[in-house]
C-alpha cells in the first residue's frame, strides 16, 4: 500500500474554480471552489447546511457533474478522464456516507457487501479477498462473526464501522467521509472518531471530512475549509483556524460551536434563505449582508481568494481567505 | 412551594413480549417547574423517546404497556384522564417538538393552516382570531415575515426554519409545557443555535417548562439549568448542569462527558469513548446496568440495585460515586 509520509507536500487532490449547478442553471451549488488536499494532511470541509460540501464530495467522484472547473487527482484532471481511468482513480478515492442504515444494502451479508468493492475492481484473487476482508474489518474492530451477519443484526456504530470497512477495502489514499458521525450519539461518534484517527495514524489515509460540527473537525482535522453558499471563504491550518480564524464568518462559526454567543435577528437569518441563482451578481460578497465587519467595498467588489502574507510565524499549509479585510491596500488585521 | 408544572412519578414503559415485559422505562420520576428547563440525557435505546412518549400517550395501544403513579401537568393528573378529556390537554397545555420536522408536519397543508388548525381545536375561536394567533405565534420565534411563511408548504422550507415553524405550532396555544425531542440533531450550527435561543426564550418570557431531550449533553448543557442522565431506562445521575460537568458522580456521566469532542486552540488529545455497548433491553444485566462497563464495579454493583437519592437536588445512583 502506498503511504505518504507526513512530510510529503504534493497535493493529492486540488479542485480549481469548480462550479456545480443544479436545476438548469437555475442554482448554483458550488461556486469557483478552488482547494487542496496535501497527501496525509486531513482536510475537514465545514459549513451550513445547503453550503455545497456535499456537492464537491459528489463532485470529485463525478457522482455529480461539474458546470467547469477542474478536479486533479494526482495531477490527472478526473473530469476529463475516460470511463476506464475514471474507475481507477474512483478505487483510490472511496466516499462514506453519513447514515449506514441507508448506505448499506439490507439484503447482502456484510461479506457480500465487503466483497463486492474487490470484485467490481477486479482487485486479487478469492484466497487474497477473502483475506482482505477478515483483515479489513479487524482494522474497524469487528470480529470474523460479522461476516455472515446482515445490516440490521448491528448497532449503528457498529454499521458505521462496516461502512468504513467497505471504503477501505480497496486500499484507497484519499477517504471522503460526508458527515459519517452526524447521525450517531456521542458516545459512538467518539468511537468512530477514534477509528478515524488511527485509520490516520496507522494507514496514512488522507481524509476530506464534511461536517457542520467545528468540534468533530478539531479532533481529526490538518487543515479546515469554509464554505459559504457555495463559496470558499477560507482555508487554514487548523491549529492557526481554531486559534484566529481569519474570515469573519469563520470567527461567527467558530463562536457558535463555543456557545458563546448567539445569533442576533440579522444573522441569524442567513439560515434562513440559501439558495443562489446562478446569475447573481457576482459584484460583491457573498457574505456582505450578514457581515458584522462590513466595509463600503464589500457591497461594490467581489474580494479574491488570496494568500495572507503577514505570517509572524511560519504555518504548514496555505492559509488562504476571501474578503476585503485582508486585502493589500487595506489594513492587515481589522 | 408552587406546583411543578411537570410532575411525573414512577412512570414505566414496557414491550410486552412472549416471555414476559422486556422493560424499557424503569420508574423514573421527576418534576420540572414554570420557567425552568430540564434535560434528559441519553444514549439512544436508552428510553428518552420512549418517556416523552408516555408523558404524551402517544405510545401505541397494543404491544406497549404504560404505568404510573401520576403525570401531573400544573397539579392535574393527565394519566388519569379519559381519552377525551386527555386530547383535549395535550396539545393546549402540554405539546412536543419532534426531531424530524419534515415528517411532523403535514405536507399537503400550508403552514398557517396547520397552525391556525391547531389553535383552533384547542382553543377555539373565529377564524380571524386564530389566523391573527398564528402569525403573533410565526413572529414569536423569528418570522418576520409571518404572512409570507403562513402561505408555504413544509417543503419550501430548510430544516432550520421547518423546526422553527414546529415551534411556532407547539406554542400557539401557549403551554405550560413543551417537551423538545432532539430539536437540533438534524440541523446545522446557526440554526441550532436559533433554535435553542427561541427555546430559551419561551423560558423567560412565557414561563414555559421546558424538558428537553437529547443525546449531546453539550446542547443540554446551553439551554438547561438541570439534567438528567438515562441509561437503559434509569435515571443515573440527577444534577444541575454545572455541577454535572466540573464533578459527574456517576462513572456513566463521567464517560458521556469524555467523549464530547473539545474545542480548543490547540489540537485536543485523542478522544474518549465508553468501552464496550449498551445492552439490548431484553437482555438487560442485573444489578446496576452499567455494571459491565464500569470500571469502578465491584461484587455488589452486578448483584443489587443503586437507588437513585436526588434529595437535596441532585445525585447518583451509584454504589461507588466518583
Amino acid at each position: 500500500m502506498n503511504v505518504p509520509t507526513p512530510t510529503d507536500t504534493t497535493a493529492l487532490l486540488e479542485l480549481r474554480d469548480l462550479c456545480l449547478s443544479f436545476q438548469q442553471r437555475r442554482q448554483l451549488a458550488v461556486d469557483r471552489v478552488s482547494l487542496r488536499i496535501t497527501a496525509g494532511r486531513s482536510l475537514g470541509l465545514v459549513g451550513a447546511s445547503g453550503s455545497g460540501k456535499s456537492s464537491i464530495a459528489r463532485a470529485i467522484l463525478r457522482l455529480l457533474e461539474p458546470d467547469s472547473g477542474e478536479i486533479l487527482f494526482r495531477g490527472e484532471d478526473m473530469s476529463r478522464m475516460n470511463p476506464r481511468q475514471l474507475k481507477s482513480a474512483r478505487q483510490r478515492i472511496q466516499l462514506v456516507f453519513q447514515d449506514p442504515s441507508v448506505s448499506l444494502s439490507p439484503r447482502r451479508t456484510i461479506r457480500q457487501t465487503l466483497l463486492e468493492p474487490l470484485e467490481h475492481f477486479a482487485i486479487g484473487d478469492a484466497d487474497y479477498r477473502r483475506g482482505k476482508i477478515t483483515r479489513t474489518l479487524q482494522t474497524v474492530g469487528l470480529g470474523k462473526s460479522a461476516l455472515e451477519r446482515y445490516p440490521h443484526q448491528f448497532s449503528s456504530g457498529q454499521q458505521q464501522r462496516i461502512a468504513i470497512a467497505r471504503a477501505l477495502v480497496t486500499n484507497p489514499e484519499l477517504l471522503i467521509a460526508d458527515e459519517a458521525v452526524a447521525s450517531l450519539d456521542v458516545s459512538i461518534q467518539a468511537q468512530i472518531l477514534q477509528l478515524v484517527q488511527k485509520l490516520q495514524r496507522d494507514f496514512g489515509i488522507t481524509f476530506l471530512f464534511i461536517s457542520h460540527d467545528l468540534a468533530v473537525i478539531r479532533q481529526i482535522a490538518d487543515e479546515v475549509a469554509v464554505l459559504y453558499r457555495g463559496q470558499l471563504l477560507e482555508q487554514s491550518p487548523a491549529d492557526r483556524f481554531f486559534s484566529r480564524p481569519a474570515h469573519p464568518y469563520s470567527r461567527i462559526l467558530l463562536s457558535y460551536a463555543v456557545g458563546e454567543n448567539a445569533p442576533n435577528r440579522n444573522t441569524g437569518q442567513w439560515s434562513l434563505e440559501r439558495s443562489r441563482t446562478a446569475s447573481a451578481n457576482t459584484d460583491k460578497c457573498v457574505f456582505a449582508e450578514f457581515c458584522p465587519d462590513k466595509m463600503a467595498v464589500c457591497g461594490n467588489v467581489e474580494p479574491v481568494l488570496s494568500q495572507l502574507h503577514d505570517e509572524s510565524q511560519p504555518v504548514l499549509g496555505p492559509h488562504c481567505v476571501k474578503c476585503h479585510l485582508y486585502d493589500e491596500t487595506a489594513s492587515d488585521e481589522n | 412551594m408552587n406546583t411543578p408544572a411537570l410532575k411525573v412519578k414512577n412512570l414505566s414503559v414496557w414491550l410486552a413480549s412472549g416471555s414476559g415485559r422486556i422493560p424499557v422505562v424503569d420508574g423514573i420520576s421527576f418534576s420540572i417547574n414554570a420557567g425552568e428547563a430540564t434535560g434528559l440525557v441519553g444514549e439512544s435505546g436508552c428510553g428518552k423517546t420512549m418517556t416523552a412518549k408516555a408523558i404524551m400517550g402517544q405510545l401505541p395501544v397494543t404491544g406497549i404497556g404504560v404505568s404510573a403513579d401520576a403525570i401531573e401537568v400544573e397539579g392535574r393528573d393527565i394519566y388519569k384522564l379519559k381519552a377525551g378529556q386527555k386530547r383535549a390537554v395535550l396539545g393546549r397545555d402540554i405539546a412536543m417538538i419532534f426531531q424530524q420536522p419534515a415528517t411532523a408536519l403535514d405536507p399537503v397543508f400550508t403552514l398557517g393552516q396547520q397552525i391556525s388548525a391547531v389553535y383552533r381545536r384547542h382553543c377555539g375561536g373565529s377564524r380571524r382570531q386564530a389566523r391573527q394567533t398564528m402569525l403573533e405565534a410565526l413572529r414569536g420565534v423569528g418570522f418576520s415575515q409571518a404572512e409570507d411563511i403562513a402561505g408555504v408548504y413544509p417543503h419550501q422550507l430548510s430544516g432550520g426554519m421547518r423546526q422553527l415553524a414546529m415551534i411556532a405550532m407547539a406554542t400557539v396555544c401557549k403551554p405550560a409545557v413543551i417537551i423538545a425531542d432532539e430539536p437540533t440533531t438534524a440541523l446545522d450550527n446557526s440554526s441550532r443555535a436559533l433554535i435553542l435561543q427561541q427555546l430559551r426564550q419561551l423560558q423567560t418570557s412565557r414561563q414555559t417548562a421546558i424538558l428537553y431531550i437529547s443525546h449531546d449533553l453539550s446542547v443540554v448543557r446551553q439551554t438547561c439549568r438541570d439534567v438528567m442522565v438515562m441509561y437503559c431506562g434509569r435515571i443515573m445521575e440527577t444534577a444541575d448542569c454545572q455541577s454535572l460537568f466540573s464533578h459527574p458522580r456517576h462513572p456513566y456521566s463521567a464517560g458521556l462527558l469524555a467523549c464530547i469532542p473539545q474545542l480548543g486552540k490547540t489540537r485536543p488529545a485523542p478522544i474518549r469513548s465508553i468501552p464496550g455497548q449498551v445492552p439490548a433491553a431484553a437482555d438487560l444485566p442485573a444489578g446496576c446496568h452499567f455494571a459491565p462497563r464500569c470500571d469502578r464495579a465491584v461484587a455488589q454493583c452486578r448483584e443489587s440495585v443503586p437507588e437513585l437519592d436526588a434529595s437535596g437536588g441532585r445525585g447518583a445512583a451509584c454504589f461507588r460515586p466518583l
